[in-house]
């Protein structure tokens, strides 16, 4: 028993020291301690033996098992580092992050900028009727707007507030929330509108806007510049010039469209500014007081701005997209493209 | 419209460069698109928003210049004659809301000619092509005045005239040569036989004036915008309609056609003959605004000079009432219909001065908005894209004919649809889930993973419903199924929900449908998109589905509250089972739930295995069960019995054997 020890312990120190591999050294583990190893053999026989001899060899087997074990575990050790090789020259995995539609990102962006100035989102509802989507808003009824060819009417029963129709705008918000609410208010508006446009690069029957408005005893037209700047220079960039040049909307007056200098060629001319210098990239003005007025709210005693932009355009225009429809088809070699979250 | 800088220099001593005088205009709301030299003249072509009809005739261009620039307008007015009237001839309005004032001026012994060097000139600069002496005058003094004129060959005027509408199918051939069946939307121009102009639009070649023209007959008109936008809209745009459109003004009807007829005096040796009208003479019109300067200051946020306020009113052709210290009477002129309120004279005021003089300041901004549904779907729409979700933006505006074949509920038809194509509202968004998929497939990508945050819309009995929605599409193998349903129930964790409840869901399209209920409320369905409908759409691989109204998943969410968490070890014990196949996962979760005594922690599956060994109708199912407590380390023994329990439960439930 004793010679078996020692030959056991030699041989198996030996074969630990030799073995370069971490499987080697799993094989000699399960050789020398696994349930068949000769040392678990040897310990079988230890119950046959006179009482001396097994407290003797119960220890010795006890230390060469833990021996064997120390030396394999030492070994794995000095694996490790210089073992398991890997090759960075392989090929990256892929990962698929989520994206946000670049329309969604514009459509934050453009609606965080207000809402850090205080202003809250509100979301209509895409079915209007006709009271919401234009009277109320000071459009006439004899005006072209309302005509089929400007805008989708829907097949549900007309009620008081006239037909039903997919708003071509989204300032039937104001209405909403001017009708509820009483103010102080500043309300910032996105979400998609419709008009029967035939679909090109530029036109698409769906859209996107936002519309903002704010309306209090004394909001007045240089708060609308103030506010539109501060967008421009957070949106664009903050050495942005804007330019507000007298247009004609039935719900604000006075009204203006707005122009940014244009970034890509700072103001010398270029395809995307049309050589102007200028971009158009919103509508604006002092909230009718025929539109307050509407919405029960003293026109003597309020008043207001209000403004909105097309996401798409935007959209376009910074991100350099040419054609209205890739928006809308959602090719995953588009979506992948615009990763900002 | 073009207008031409010699034209305007008629009316105003101007002095400035093409180049100023475009940022000039520009800045006070007429926008150039652009502008060029034209043997000594200078044409600009420009866009005039709708509610300016004055700046749709040179004189209005000139005011807007004047105002500008600082330097006045002279403008001469004709002499209006109505005597002697005229025999012979009646003229008869059928409705005074299609045309409230119709007059013509007959003017005899005409020499129709190729029109003076000047006069061709002025039309050709404007982009009108020059005809001959009569017709270059009428156009002349629209291009002039703003009022279309039309001038018809008296002699091929048979009978009276009448203004009415068209009758069905007839015929009208215009000047334009070409033929067209007229509908009753059409205002026409007519005599006792035959329609002789489409009116407002255009004249009809059978009264045509040429070079054997002796007599005419030039009409001076106002039609309704909305019945010559619809006529335009069935046949053609012409400068006349254009104006008519965007409505001319009523005092200058008379001035155009006196005008006209002066310089057919001169230039053709034509003499006014007789005078006729139908429908109701403008009534002088006393519009006065009275204007508070102090408002004015509280509604612009600026300061403006009282004098610069005067002068640029006077220029735009206002005249000044009574003045004091805080408050100015303003005459509106006739040709300013549009101007009806103060707000609409500090419009005015405003952009002649400069908007960009007004200074820009951001408003201490006070708000009684509550906040909606933006912000849950902002935080939803992040929480998709952790997950490794796409968003897409699909068209809300779908076919009937897909709607009919998806079965998804009664969907709202377009009245105007554009085509087909799209004629009714969704009521699900699947259709754009199929569409992208579709086309993504079809561009060999592949392993699609989409999602969307839009409204749908359902017809109801009183109306309709419109709810927002979210919708979560995958394309791929099975193991996609799984996938989603993670998804699912990482969501309704993310808002801080303990349990989801999946219930069988019966759906048309889909093969094992789920319905997704919280606390006993469905919110959404999750399912396997049938191999007949996927077919049906040519699309190869599985697509897995889910719907969720957007509120209903935004009115569940809770408030997070941190949880305790076991720190004592949890004891793990495998079962192997096989499992019929028709016999759900879900009643073995529930066996295994009702017996582990509420020291489960989770199950899991490690192994499933189809094959041989196994018997025909069932497959293996390798489940590892964890036990914990929150009080103690569980001991073997404890979890022996526990765990013994749990099988012995399980091989008493038919279609479950142990392996
Ligand atoms: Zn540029």
């Amino acid at each position: 028993m004793e010679e078996k020890i020692k030959q056991i312990k030699e041989q198996a120190l030996n074969e630990i020291d030799r073995a370069e591999t971490g499987q080697v050294i799993e094989e000699l583990r399960v050789r020398y301690l696994g349930r068949k190893s000769e040392i678990s053999q040897l310990f079988s026989q230890i119950p046959k033996m006179d009482s001396a001899d097994k407290g003797k060899y119960g220890k010795e087997l006890n230390i060469l098992k833990q021996t064997i074990a120390t030396a394999l575990d030492e070994k794995t050790g000095t694996f490790g580092a210089k073992e398991e090789k890997i090759d960075l020259t392989l090929p990256a995995a892929s990962f698929q992050k989520g994206t946000k539609h670049v329309l969604s990102h514009t459509t934050e962006a453009i609606c965080r900028i207000f809402e850090d100035l205080g202003f809250i989102v509100y979301e209509g509802t895409e079915i209007e009727n006709e009271w919401h989507n234009f009277s109320a808003l000071n459009i006439p009824l004899e005006h072209p707007s309302r005509d089929a060819f400007d805008t989708f009417y829907l097949d549900v029963p007309e009620k008081r507030e006239g037909k039903y129709l997919l708003r071509s705008h989204t300032s039937p918000s104001q209405i909403h929330v001017m009708k509820k609410l009483k103010p102080p208010l500043a309300v910032i508006s996105p979400g998609r509108v419709y008009r029967p446009d035939k679909v090109d690069a530029s036109h698409s029957f769906m859209f996107h806007q936002v519309e903002g408005f704010c309306v209090d005893t004394d909001i007045n037209f240089a708060h609308l510049k103030g506010v539109l700047l501060h967008f421009a220079r957070r949106y664009y960039s903050p050495d942005v010039k804007l330019r507000f040049r007298p247009h004609f909307f039935p719900f604000t007056e006075p009204s203006a469209e707005v122009d940014v200098s244009c970034m890509i060629c700072h103001q010398k001319g270029c395809s995307v500014c049309s050589q102007k210098g200028w971009i158009e990239i919103l509508g604006c003005g002092m909230i009718h007081p025929n539109v307050l007025g509407a919405c029960h709210i003293d026109p003597k005693k309020y008043q207001g701005f209000a403004f909105g932009m097309g996401v798409d355009r935007i959209a376009m225009q910074k991100y350099g997209i040419n054609d209205i429809r890739l928006f809308y088809e959602n090719d995953k070699r588009f979506l992948d493209q615009f990763d900002e979250v | 419209m073009k207008f031409s800088l010699n034209f305007v220099k008629e009316f105003i001593d101007l002095k400035i460069t093409p180049e100023k005088l475009c940022e000039l205009i520009t800045s006070a709301g007429i926008e150039v698109e652009q502008y060029e030299k034209i043997e000594n003249d200078w044409v600009f072509d420009v866009e005039v928003t709708s509610n300016r009809y004055d700046w749709l005739s040179h004189i209005g261009i000139a005011r807007e210049i004047a105002a500008v620039s600082g330097i006045p307008v002279k403008v001469k007015y004709p002499k209006i004659i109505t005597t002697p009237a005229l025999k012979h001839k009646k003229i008869i309005i059928k409705n005074e809301s299609d045309c409230p004032l119709y007059i013509g001026r007959r003017i005899a012994g005409v020499k129709v000619e190729k029109s003076p060097a000047w006069l061709r000139e002025r039309v050709e600069h404007c982009g009108v092509s020059s005809v001959n002496n009569i017709v270059d005058i009428t156009n002349y003094c629209m291009l002039k005045w703003g009022n279309p004129l039309h001038a018809f060959d008296y002699d091929k005027i048979e009978g009276d005239i009448y203004v009415r509408r068209a009758k069905k199918g007839e015929p009208f051939l215009g000047l334009d040569g070409k033929e067209r069946e007229l509908v009753p939307e059409n205002l026409v121009i007519a005599d006792h036989k035959k329609v002789i102009a489409l009116a407002g639009v255009i004249g009809a070649k059978n009264t045509e004036v040429d070079e054997h023209t002796k007599n005419i007959l030039l009409e001076a008109a106002i039609f309704s915008p909305v019945v010559t936008r619809r006529s335009r809209r069935l046949t053609v745009e012409t400068d006349s309609s254009y104006r008519f459109e965007r409505r001319v003004c009523p005092e200058y009807v008379e001035i155009a056609s006196s005008h006209a007829n002066e310089l057919i005096h001169s230039f053709a040796n034509g003499t006014f003959s007789g005078y006729a009208y139908a429908g109701k003479k403008p009534k002088e019109r006393k519009k006065k605004i009275p204007l508070y300067f102090g408002h004015l200051e509280h509604y612009i946020g600026s300061a403006i000079p009282q004098k610069e306020i005067k002068t640029i009113l006077t220029h735009l052709g206002f005249s000044l009432g009574a003045s004091s210290k805080t408050k100015l009477d303003v005459n509106v002129p006739p040709f300013r219909l549009d101007v009806d309120q103060a707000v609409d004279l500090y419009e005015e005021i405003a952009r002649v001065y400069g908007y960009d003089k007004i200074p820009s300041s951001l408003p201490s901004i006070k708000n009684r908005m509550p906040v909606g549904l933006y912000d849950f779907k902002k935080s939803l729409r992040d929480f998709l894209i952790s997950m490794g979700l796409q968003e897409t933006v699909t068209f809300s505006i779908t076919s009937q004919e897909l709607m009919e074949r998806l079965q998804q509920g009664e969907g709202i038809n377009l009245i105007n649809p554009l085509r087909v194509q799209e004629n009714m509202m969704r009521t699900t968004l699947l259709t754009g889930a199929l569409d992208v998929i579709k086309h993504n497939l079809n561009q060999q990508t592949h392993n699609l993973e989409f999602f969307e945050i839009a409204d749908i819309y359902k017809k109801q009995k009183d109306g309709f419903k419109e709810t927002p929605s979210l919708a979560i599409a995958m394309s791929g193998g099975p193991e996609k199924a799984c996938r989603l349903k993670g998804m699912i129930e990482l969501l309704i964790k993310w808002l801080n929900i303990d349990m989801t409840g999946f219930e069988p869901d019966a759906r048309a399209h889909f093969t094992n449908a789920l319905k997704v209920s919280v606390e006993k409320k469905e919110i959404g369905f999750f399912g396997k998109l049938d191999k007949k409908t996927r077919d049906g759409f040519d699309i190869k691989e599985d697509i897995f589905f889910c719907e969720i109204d957007m509120a209903k998943l935004a009115g569940i969410k809770k408030d997070k509250k941190m949880k305790t968490f076991g720190r004592y070890p949890a004891v793990t014990r495998d079962i192997s089972l096989a499992v019929h196949t028709d016999t759900l996962f879900k009643d073995i979760e529930e066996i295994i739930t009702a017996h582990a005594g509420g020291y489960l922690q989770k199950i899991e599956v490690v192994d499933t295995y189809r094959g041989e060994n196994i018997e025909k109708g069932y497959y293996g199912l390798t489940v590892r069960i964890s036990y914990q407590s929150q009080e103690k380390t569980l001991t073997s023994d404890e979890v022996d019995a526990l765990h013994g329990k749990i099988r012995q439960a399980i091989t008493d439930r038919p279609g479950v054997q142990l392996r």
